[in-house]
């Protein structure tokens, strides 16, 4: 056996074969039915069918006048959408303490001082119900690493779970690894828990508890059959205190709460107004002013929005669109102009880098 | 798996005296002749007297692996990968607490890298273990106790006795001993080691000629001493001892492994052998991804400084919510803000672990895939490079380093067996001032169709005749019809001329039809098959006797065998230039025949008679313009008188012991001198097909070319000119040992002298031409320069003192070492070649590319890439390489792009965590958006993609430029990209964060983290699939259905994901996102803001900054795919052809314009000059190798 014979055969060996008979033209000339130890497919010869885009300035300036075409009607929209929503903000974390004790807030909130506060919103525009209420709290770091691990949604999900702890030390247990805490963790722990009552003309304007979290929280992530246990019965109180008696599928606030925010400004979905409010009435809220943000300077803010189809006042979306769209309307007509004043012929050959410099 | 002289041959075992070749790094080129310290002892016929010896046995392992080894070399192999030892780091880390991101987030995706990429190592490896079983396997008979046994090549030990029958192969270098002919010869062809097909003589020492039956050889107990195995292939020096008899070895006695015997029944020999490995390759490309990751891995680490500074200044018991100041065992020392240290050095753990995706882990095995495909696929099936006559296809022997194919600046070129066919031909001929030989050369026909001429094909007369060696037709000389011709006389001088002065052997029956001639160079034979067919036969010799069979020379159609007494042999050596032949007729006559170059003939012909002289010039000049090679032939006439005297002399210089070759040179001056010229003959050294149009399409791509060639110098130039490697409007600078001056010295034969002289004359003519050579760089339009220069010459040129000359003048000609420019300069070179002596230049390029097909197996063994026709190299380069270097370099940089995207935004959202490292995105967002996401499209893409077409790419040479120039693979590209990378993550993320801070439905909810993060990275999978599809310039089907897959795997994804997992904040959250209309309105705005930015980058860059292939496209833009209209020629100007003879008249010593001349074949020398003991010249790649064998380094060198 010669080396010549076997490494030929060897070669051919290797390749992943597929004997193809057939005819087939190349370049260089056909040739008739010969047995090609090569795969002729598209995908082989690298021929699939393609289309091959070219940039050309047409399609530069049609891209960008589809763009504003489409963005600038959308943009104004959501404009007009937020434009209608009206929004009442009220900033009362400094207010709701009494001028004497501003010095040591934090040894005011922690006192056992009255923490009623009242204040009175003005109605700028009509309001029409629903009128959601959210609390907003600023610098608060909800996104903490710390933080966002700090719970146990088996816990909060299946009684059975009740133990199912350990990733919500420091608060998994009172005392610590004796009685787990029902629900543990430092999220819960920390809930907010000023709370707000509206009235108008020292009529009872009635909130709506109900409804304010994702149906799908109430319903999949917090048990019907779990109720609070060992809860804020440390030495340290962190925020609110839950009725134990009511279970956690139901205790909307905590739900809302848990749901932890992306960034360190957040709103929470307090409750809901369902009346209409006229345009310059007035509102009187009586808020019970406990939540400690003063210790890490963190702003307290009481708001009351509208909603329309988009949401709540989002001048954002609109804003981005509206301006996007223009930007492709100014570039659509810059490239136009440059296109009449400095046209470059396609394809021509005098722009090869070696026909450039001879 | 060269043999003895095999390249890149491994030290023979662990011989106790076996100090190899030493690994330094210096080249010394000044010793023609390495001496290899240490030698070997073999102990023949004794396989127990070896064993201490330990040498290797004769098996060869082209496999990197084997079964244990696999796992542990393999892994070993993954983790020199700067990102996979990263990520196995990463991996490690993120099973601490100081991870934010569980283990699986890295471990996912680096498992299944590894597991792809170890399958396809295994696949590869098993594919090479299956070739060398078949080499292995073959089988071999063996001395074993008296008889003759067939075992298996990888059995045979060195010191057996082995039979080898006709045809077969060596199966180790073997000390030859005895031969079935009487007289110990063997012929053996070579083709495998050099690609000549001529046979090749051998002779066994006297001493041996005996041991040619089983129970002779078994008597057989001789010791052998030699050199270590090197791989020179034309050098030996050994001894074999025989009962205390010493006996010197030369080449003459060695058979090389790897080449076959011919025209011998059967030979004995000894073993004496040695395998080789090979080494592996990484493509500078990869390497220069290694330092991508390692720059990322900066931005990395400056990431993670920003972020865990930011961490360390931010922590603050204020946050009492936080409960960081709290003692417990969750609380490591990460969050205590008494610890502010800690909080730092552990943060920059967490930060790796969190922003490890910007290390695209998928990366190299995305890139192995696409090669792998782009190997295995393409190049192995396309038919352009598929050789229809051979039946033989291109093949990948390697998918690493595909992208380099795009990239390489300079290819070396063996010439013998890779732009030449080896095939001599008979092609035109002069006699008597006449020009005969109607045939168009392929140089003409591709002059004449710059000149706008169109010469249809070749018209052959009926009666043409066509035979190996043969390619004339001229009806007034065929069949007799010479007679007919103005002189008559002279054609009869001119074929009996080429019938009787020769060195040709016939073999086989004695009729036209059936003999072959052996000669030791294919012209030779072509002259002689040129006589037979003009009627003048000739079918034997004896020692003293030609015998010609002479038709039509005394009256039309009579045959008669005529026998020439041949007298002397005055025989051709490089000196001389020129073969005698002393004959007598049987009628007495006694005349001198002799071919030469012109040069010398011309010197020493009788005076008078000009205008023949004039116009056989002129016919030279012609042929040699057309590509051919020619010889002078002429003849005299001696008296008894004259002949006899000079015998004497001949005689007495032939017996002369000392300087007998210069005296014997010196006698034949005496008798070679007013001859009578009678024509030239032209000799066509048959290009490989297309091999001109390929070589000057390849240095119009940018790509230097140079031919590595055993030659002489004219020959040289002529072939190249036949290539169209040079022409006239390139300046050339010849750098040539054959000066009067290095003569003069030579002559003087003091050898330290002369190298001082030579290698300062090499040293002088360097300076000179590199100033010259600066002066036309620095002017606009300065020629393209070509540089010739010999062996000799080259030798001392890289010497380490001139090296840098040498490399800074090639490097200014467009048109010309391997190992040099591999390792002085950082371009990318390329060697071609068919033979084992191409196997060190094959090896010690970047990419080695061998020609399959005919000739053996060795260089295909060696190389990349195989390819069945020099021709093919330029779908290889333009082509496949074009696409190939195009396609990497867009997917790594996309990948780049990718995951800078991706890390990027969850950089930003680090500073709103108060820098405590908190995860954007969930772990399995994390892990699969590298695996998953955004992995098929731009495997699609690195295989789909194409700029221009393959026939533009052919058409348009000069595009490949961008790859030598690197143009796609810049850090200003990179620059850019980072530049969008960034802007388009803090679109993504601020646009989604921002827009969904407020309520987003109508009934006043809220998103939490995972609702936004869940948006975001909806935004980001789309954007960063769609910016792919911006950068196609070729979309199929399966772009739309790869991208529209990803982006369609991810709904899927997070639809089932966030379905099941309930324990996790990620559970429902895209339900409650569709619920929402804002999620459209934003999945609508964030993908067009963040590509806005590139669109318009692409269309700016496009109309004011066009790359050439966007020009390209545009000239083509109405046409299909892979038509070739009319080709454009835009400012290509073409000089005619007449002025090439300038670069003859630069050469030295050499007065004439013409060019061709014969006895081309490096073997031919060796052959007389073996036969006589002497020492075999040394050949001009053979000094390459050496030069590039010498300095290996165990590891090919990053460039």
């Amino acid at each position: 056996m010669s080396v010549r014979g076997s490494g030929v055969d060897e070669v051919v060996g290797c390749l992943p074969l597929k004997l193809v008979v057939g005819y087939r033209s190349v370049d260089s000339g056909g040739y008739l039915g010969s047995i090609m130890l090569v795969m002729d497919s598209r995908f082989t010869q690298q021929e699939l069918p393609a289309c091959k885009p070219i940039l050309t300035p047409r399609w530069v300036i049609s891209a960008f006048m589809l763009v504003s075409i489409v963005f600038i009607p959308i943009g104004l929209a959501s404009l007009f959408a937020s434009r209608d929503v009206v929004e009442i903000i009220d900033r009362y974390e400094t207010d709701c303490i009494p001028q004497a004790l501003r010095n040591d807030k934090v040894k005011y909130i922690q006192g056992p001082e009255d923490k009623t506060c009242n204040r009175t919103l003005r109605v700028p525009k009509r309001m029409k119900q629903p009128i959601y209420v959210y609390y907003q709290l600023d610098n608060f770091y909800q996104n903490h690493r710390r933080y966002v691990k700090s719970r146990s949604d088996k816990q909060l999900k299946d009684p059975k779970s009740e133990n199912d702890v350990s990733a919500c030390k420091p608060e998994d247990a009172t005392p610590p690894g004796s009685n787990p805490i029902v629900p543990c963790g430092l999220i819960a722990w920390s809930m907010f828990n000023d709370t707000y009552s509206f009235s108008r003309n020292s009529e009872q304007l009635p909130l709506n508890k109900k409804g304010i979290s994702w149906k799908s929280d109430r319903q999949h992530k917090f048990g019907k059959e779990v109720f609070p246990k060992n809860f804020q019965n440390g030495t340290l109180i962190g925020g609110a205190h839950l009725n134990s008696s009511i279970p956690l599928s139901e205790q909307e606030d905590l739900i809302v709460w848990m749901r932890t925010a992306a960034l360190p400004t957040f709103r929470k979905l307090y409750g809901k107004i369902e009346v209409d409010l006229q345009a310059n009435e007035s509102i009187e809220v009586q808020l019970k002013n406990y939540y400690n943000t003063y210790s890490f300077n963190g702003k307290k803010k009481l708001v009351l929005s509208t909603t329309s189809w988009l949401g709540g006042k989002n001048d954002f979306i609109g804003i981005a669109y509206l301006s996007v769209g223009g930007l492709c309307f100014v570039l659509a007509m810059a490239f136009t102009i440059i296109y009449l004043v400095k046209p470059r012929r396609l394809g021509d050959p005098s722009y090869l880098s070696w026909n450039r410099n001879p | 798996m060269a043999g003895w002289r095999g390249s890149r041959s491994r030290p023979g075992g662990g011989s106790p005296r076996a100090e190899r070749i030493p690994s330094s790094r210096t080249i010394q080129l000044g010793h023609v002749q390495p001496q290899a310290p240490g030698h070997r002892t073999v102990f023949c016929n004794d396989r127990e007297a070896n064993v201490n010896a330990k040498f290797k046995g004769n098996s060869i392992s082209t496999t990197k692996y084997n079964v244990l080894t696999f796992l542990p070399k393999g892994l070993f192999e993954q983790f020199r990968r700067v990102a996979n030892s990263y990520f196995l780091m990463i991996s490690l880390l993120s099973c601490t607490p100081v991870s934010p991101v569980s283990p699986i987030t890295n471990v996912v995706p680096l498992s299944m890298v590894l597991f792809v990429s170890l399958v396809k190592e295994a696949y590869e490896d098993w594919k090479r273990l299956q070739n060398d079983k078949a080499i292995n396997n073959s089988s071999i008979e063996v001395l074993q106790d008296r008889r003759w046994e067939s075992i298996p090549w990888k059995k045979l030990q060195v010191g057996d006795v082995v039979r080898v029958r006709q045809d077969a192969f060596f199966p180790a270098d073997l000390l030859f001993l005895a031969s079935s002919n009487s007289d110990g010869v063997c012929y053996t062809e070579t083709a495998n080691l050099d690609g000549e097909t001529n046979l090749k003589i051998r002779k066994a020492l006297e001493r041996t000629w005996d041991y040619v039956t089983s129970e002779k050889a078994s008597e057989f107990n001789g010791e052998v001493q030699c050199e270590q195995p090197n791989n020179s292939l034309y050098t030996f020096t050994g001894n074999l001892i025989i009962e205390k008899q010493t006996l010197p070895l030369s080449p003459n006695q060695i058979l090389l492994r790897g080449c076959s015997l011919r025209n011998t029944e059967y030979i004995v020999g000894t073993v004496m052998m040695n395998s080789m490995n090979v080494p592996s390759k990484r493509s500078t490309l990869e390497k220069k991804l290694d330092k991508v990751i390692v720059s990322l891995f900066l931005i990395l680490f400056c990431m993670c400084l920003i972020g865990s500074m930011g961490g360390a200044i931010w922590i603050n018991l204020k946050d009492y919510y936080l409960q960081l100041g709290k003692k417990d065992s969750t609380n490591t020392p990460q969050f205590d803000p008494n610890n502010r240290f800690a909080v730092f050095a552990l943060g920059i753990f967490t930060l790796i672990t969190l922003y490890s995706p910007i290390i695209p882990i998928s990366l190299y095995v995305s890139v192995e895939m696409i090669k792998f495909i782009q190997s295995t696929q393409f190049i192995n099936n396309d038919l352009h490079m598929y050789h229809t006559e051979t039946n033989t296809p291109a093949l990948a022997r390697t998918s690493n380093i595909n992208e380099e194919l795009g990239q390489v600046e300079y290819i070396f070129s063996d010439k013998t067996g890779t732009l030449t066919r080896n095939l001599m031909e008979f092609f035109k001929c002069s006699i008597g001032g006449e020009s005969y030989g109607t045939g168009i050369t392929e140089i003409e026909m591709g002059g004449a169709q710059r000149n706008g001429k169109n010469i249809g094909e070749v018209r052959n007369s009926s009666i043409a005749i066509r035979e190996k060696g043969f390619n004339f037709d001229d009806a007034r000389l065929m069949h007799g019809a010479w007679r007919n011709e103005p002189y008559p006389d002279m054609c009869k001088e001119f074929f009996r001329c080429l019938a009787i002065c020769h060195t040709v052997l016939p073999e086989g029956e004695e009729s036209p039809e059936k003999i072959q001639y052996q000669a030791a160079s294919p012209d030779e034979a072509a002259l002689v098959t040129a006589a037979k067919r003009f009627g003048f036969f000739f079918f034997r010799r004896t020692p003293t006797m030609i015998y010609v069979r002479e038709s039509h020379v005394e009256k039309m159609g009579k045959v008669r065998d005529v026998s020439y007494e041949i007298l002397n042999v005055l025989e051709f050596n490089s000196t001389r230039k020129r073969q005698s032949v002393i004959c007598r007729y049987p009628d007495g006559r006694l005349v001198l025949y002799c071919k030469g170059a012109d040069t010398v003939i011309y010197e020493r012909l009788t005076s008078g008679n000009n205008d023949l002289r004039n116009t056989t010039r002129e016919h030279m000049e012609q042929y040699g313009a057309a590509g051919l090679r020619t010889l002078c032939l002429a003849y005299k006439d001696l008296s008894l008188d004259m002949y006899e005297s000079w015998n004497e002399k001949f005689i007495q210089a032939k017996s002369s012991l000392r300087d007998r070759e210069k005296k014997l040179d010196e006698v034949a001056e005496l008798i070679e001198r007013d001859l009578n010229l009678i024509g030239c003959t032209a000799i066509e050294d048959k290009l490989q097909e297309g091999v001109p149009s390929c070589i000057e399409t390849l240095s119009r791509a940018g790509i230097k070319i140079w031919v590595l060639t055993g030659d002489k110098m004219e020959t040289a130039i002529n072939i190249a000119y036949a290539c169209k490697l040079i022409n006239n409007d390139m300046k050339q600078f010849i750098i040539s040992s054959e000066t009067a001056a290095i003569r003069e010295v030579e002559n003087k034969g003091d050898q330290v002298e002369l190298e001082r002289f030579i290698k300062d004359a090499v040293k002088t003519e360097l300076k000179k031409c590199h100033e010259e050579a600066q002066n036309y760089l620095q002017s606009a339009s300065g020629p393209k320069l070509a540089l010739l220069i010999d062996g000799k010459c080259l030798m001392y040129a890289l010497d380490p003192s001139l090296r840098r000359m040498l490399l800074s003048l090639s490097m200014s000609c467009s048109s010309v070492v391997t190992r040099l420019v591999r390792k002085g300069a950082q371009r990318i070179t390329l060697s071609i070649g068919d033979g084992a002596n191409d196997v060190g230049m094959i090896q010690a390029a970047h990419v080695g590319v061998g020609i399959s097909g005919l000739e053996g197996m060795q260089a295909v063994m060696a190389s990349d890439f195989a390819i069945a026709q020099f021709r093919f190299l330029t779908d290889l380069l333009l082509v496949h390489g074009r696409w190939s270097y195009l396609r990497i370099c867009k997917v790594v940089t996309y990948f780049f792009y990718k995951n800078l995207t991706f890390s990027l935004t969850q950089f930003w959202f680090t500073f709103e965590t108060g820098y405590s490292g908190q995860r954007f995105y969930d772990d399995w967002f994390q892990s699969l958006y590298n695996v998953l996401f955004t992995a098929l499209p731009v495997i699609i893409f690195g295989l789909l993609e194409k700029d221009v077409s393959a026939s533009l790419s052919k058409k348009y040479p000069e595009l490949y430029k961008e790859g030598i120039r690197n143009a796609y693979f810049k850090w200003r590209v990179l620059g850019i990209l980072a530049f969008f990378s960034v802007y388009q993550s803090i679109v993504v993320y601020n646009f989604v964060l921002t827009s969904s801070s407020r309520g987003v439905t109508s009934s006043g909810k809220m998103l939490g983290l995972w609702d936004v993060s869940t948006m975001a990275f909806t935004c980001l999978v789309i954007t960063v699939n769609l910016r792919l599809l911006m950068m196609c310039n070729t979309i199929t089907r399966w772009h739309h259905i790869s991208v529209g897959g990803s982006i369609l795997l991810w709904f899927i994804f997070i639809f089932v994901y966030s379905y099941i997992s309930t324990n996790k904040g990620i559970f429902y959250v895209i339900y409650v996102l569709t619920s929402t209309l804002y999620f459209y309105i934003t999945l609508l705005l964030v993908p067009v803001v963040a590509l806005l930015g590139d669109f318009l980058y692409q269309g700016i860059q496009r109309w004011f900054f066009p790359y050439d292939y966007q020009i390209v496209q545009e000239v083509h833009r109405h046409e299909p795919d892979g038509s070739s209209a009319g080709l454009l020629e835009i400012g290509n100007q073409l000089t005619p052809d007449e002025a090439r003879s300038y670069a003859f008249a630069q050469l030295p010593q050499e007065k004439s314009k013409h060019t061709g001349f014969a006895f081309d074949s490096p073997g031919y020398e060796s052959f007389f000059a073996s036969q006589q003991g002497v020492k075999a010249p040394q050949k001009a790649w053979d000094v390459v190798r050496r030069a590039s064998m010498r300095s290996k380094p165990k590891k090919p060198q990053t460039s």
